[in-house]
């Protein structure tokens, strides 16, 4: 993995004279978008004091009303004002950074992972009625066959009052990787909620759970403070979680900070990491010619990318290679 | 009279429920030690190319080697112990792993394709005894737990189950495999 320092060289050097036009761009835009928030709201105001006072209407049904309905006009103008922008900032900045970590990676933003990619990892069995997703990166890393994506699925339901709503199954990174073994059965990680909150009780729950395979139990505390795992084999369960990849995948929790789904199917691993935001959409407010903004980005790309070499995927035990 | 019934019925139905379990952990301790059985073959069957393909090179360690096969024919008795075999597997281990230490005084060895190939081959295995001596473990301290706490251990009495011998997980299990050194030449 490429150091800071030269992070910041490339950032200053090859990013900087781009991001300098498209920071010109994003102050159009936000200016737009001021002046847009001003008008409008002097006409909630108008609007607000006509119901009130011409038509008579309560305080808050007015207010609702008034505000309710020119806040929805204003998100329509920013979606339009700041849809060009994403594409240019995904262009400009997204991009860029991959490539700087590694050239050889190809990177389509409006492309994303396949249902049947996300159907194989068993890692949500929930039915699903929305998938959705975006900037796909895909390559060879150190030999290793990745793809990751942002990826949003989401499940149709009902409130008690009738009104449809949406509900998140998934929503962040997800990734796929070959995996350096070869294995026949399935094994899936999934963040240990159960136990941490109701103790034993819970591990109890969890080896009722009927949708998944036995409850493993393994010889590692910290990871099993943060997991919970299920598989058709304890041997091979334990074949793939070594001592050694169940540290990693601590590390890897701790440093993302977020729960972690992982599974093992069919020779790949699959990676979940939940984040309740579109991770590669540009932020209107920040300006890009502050490396502080960017480096929230390069250091999400550098965690993913360095997925196989912390890892350790390519290196391939015999039979694999 | 009814309430006696009840009373009998649950407490029936614990004393079943109890049976039934460790039944479940006895049966697992058996399966995964066969699983456990069966891949340590695949180390006993390996032994022989591994001998003849290091026996040429190696000429200061015969006596390791005469060792390693005398460990590899005990082994293969059909009428062992499973507290036999551990005890086995763990010298065969530690005089195997001193073996491969012992390859990097002999550098036309270490160039050989035929004995690259095969301590590839041994490193994978010796992957898979470790998964299975750790999944072996975890269903022997099941079963332990459950043949000591109480009131299972009054059943266990009964049914004259025993407390079992644990695998002593060896310190470099533990520590992160190295697979680039290990296959440099």
């Amino acid at each position: 993995m490429k150091k800071r320092a030269s992070i910041v060289d490339y950032y200053y050097e090859s990013m900087y004279p781009e991001l300098e036009v498209l920071e010109q761009d994003r102050l159009v835009i936000v200016s737009k978008l001021k002046k847009a928030a001003f008008f409008l709201f002097c006409c909630a105001i108008i609007a607000y004091l006509l119901l009130h006072q011409n038509f008579h209407m309560e305080f808050l049904e007015a207010f609702m009303l008034s505000f309710g309905s020119t806040f929805m006009l204003f998100m329509f103008v920013y979606r339009h004002e700041s849809a060009g922008y994403s594409m240019l900032f995904k262009d400009h900045v997204i991009e860029k950074i991959i490539h700087f970590l590694d050239p050889s990676l190809i990177y389509q933003k409006h492309r994303y992972l396949l249902e049947n990619v996300y159907q194989k990892s068993e890692l949500f069995i929930e039915a699903y009625d929305r998938y959705r997703g975006s900037d796909l990166v895909e390559g060879l890393i150190e030999g290793v066959g990745v793809q990751f994506c942002d990826l949003h699925v989401e499940k149709k339901y009902r409130t008690k009052n009738g009104k449809e709503e949406w509900k998140d199954i998934f929503s962040g990174l997800f990734f796929v990787a070959d995996f350096n073994k070869h294995f026949q059965t399935n094994v899936v990680v999934l963040p240990d909620h159960a136990e941490r909150i109701l103790g034993v009780v819970g591990s109890w729950l969890q080896s009722m759970n009927i949708g998944r395979g036995e409850l493993i139990k393994l010889d590692d505390a910290l990871f099993e403070k943060y997991f919970v795992v299920y598989g058709e084999d304890p041997i091979e369960s334990r074949y793939i979680l070594t001592h050694a990849l169940m540290e990693k995948i601590v590390q890897l929790r701790q440093k993302s900070g977020k729960n972690i789904y992982l599974s093992f199917v069919d020779s790949k691993i699959y990676i979940a990491i939940e984040y309740n935001k579109a991770l590669f959409e540009p932020i209107l407010w920040k300006s890009l010619l502050k490396f502080s903004y960017i480096k929230e980005y390069v250091e999400l790309l550098s965690m993913m990318i360095g997925i196989v070499k912390h890892f350790k995927l390519d290196e391939k035990l015999w039979s694999k290679r | 009279m009814q309430t006696f019934f009840i009373v009998l019925g649950v407490i029936l139905l614990i004393v079943v429920f109890m049976y039934n379990s460790l039944i479940s952990k006895t049966n697992q301790v058996e399966n995964i030690f066969a699983g456990l059985d069966a891949v340590l073959k695949k180390r006993y069957d390996l032994i022989p190319n591994l001998i003849a393909s290091v026996k040429e090179y190696m000429v200061h360690e015969r006596e390791t080697l005469e060792k390693i096969t005398t460990l590899r024919t005990q082994a293969l008795q059909t009428n062992l112990h499973s507290h036999e075999k551990i005890a086995l597997d763990k010298e065969l281990s530690s005089i195997l792993g001193g073996l491969m230490v012992a390859v990097e005084n002999y550098p036309t060895l270490k160039a050989n394709e035929n004995f690259l190939h095969l301590q590839g081959t041994l490193h994978e295995i010796e992957e898979q005894i470790s998964a299975a001596r750790r999944a072996y473990n975890q269903s022997v301290t099941d079963y332990n737990n459950a043949i000591e706490m109480f009131p299972s251990n009054v059943m266990a009495g009964f049914m004259k189950l025993r407390r079992k011998e644990v695998f002593n997980i060896p310190s470099q299990e533990r520590q992160n495999v190295d697979v680039k050194n290990l296959f440099q030449k």
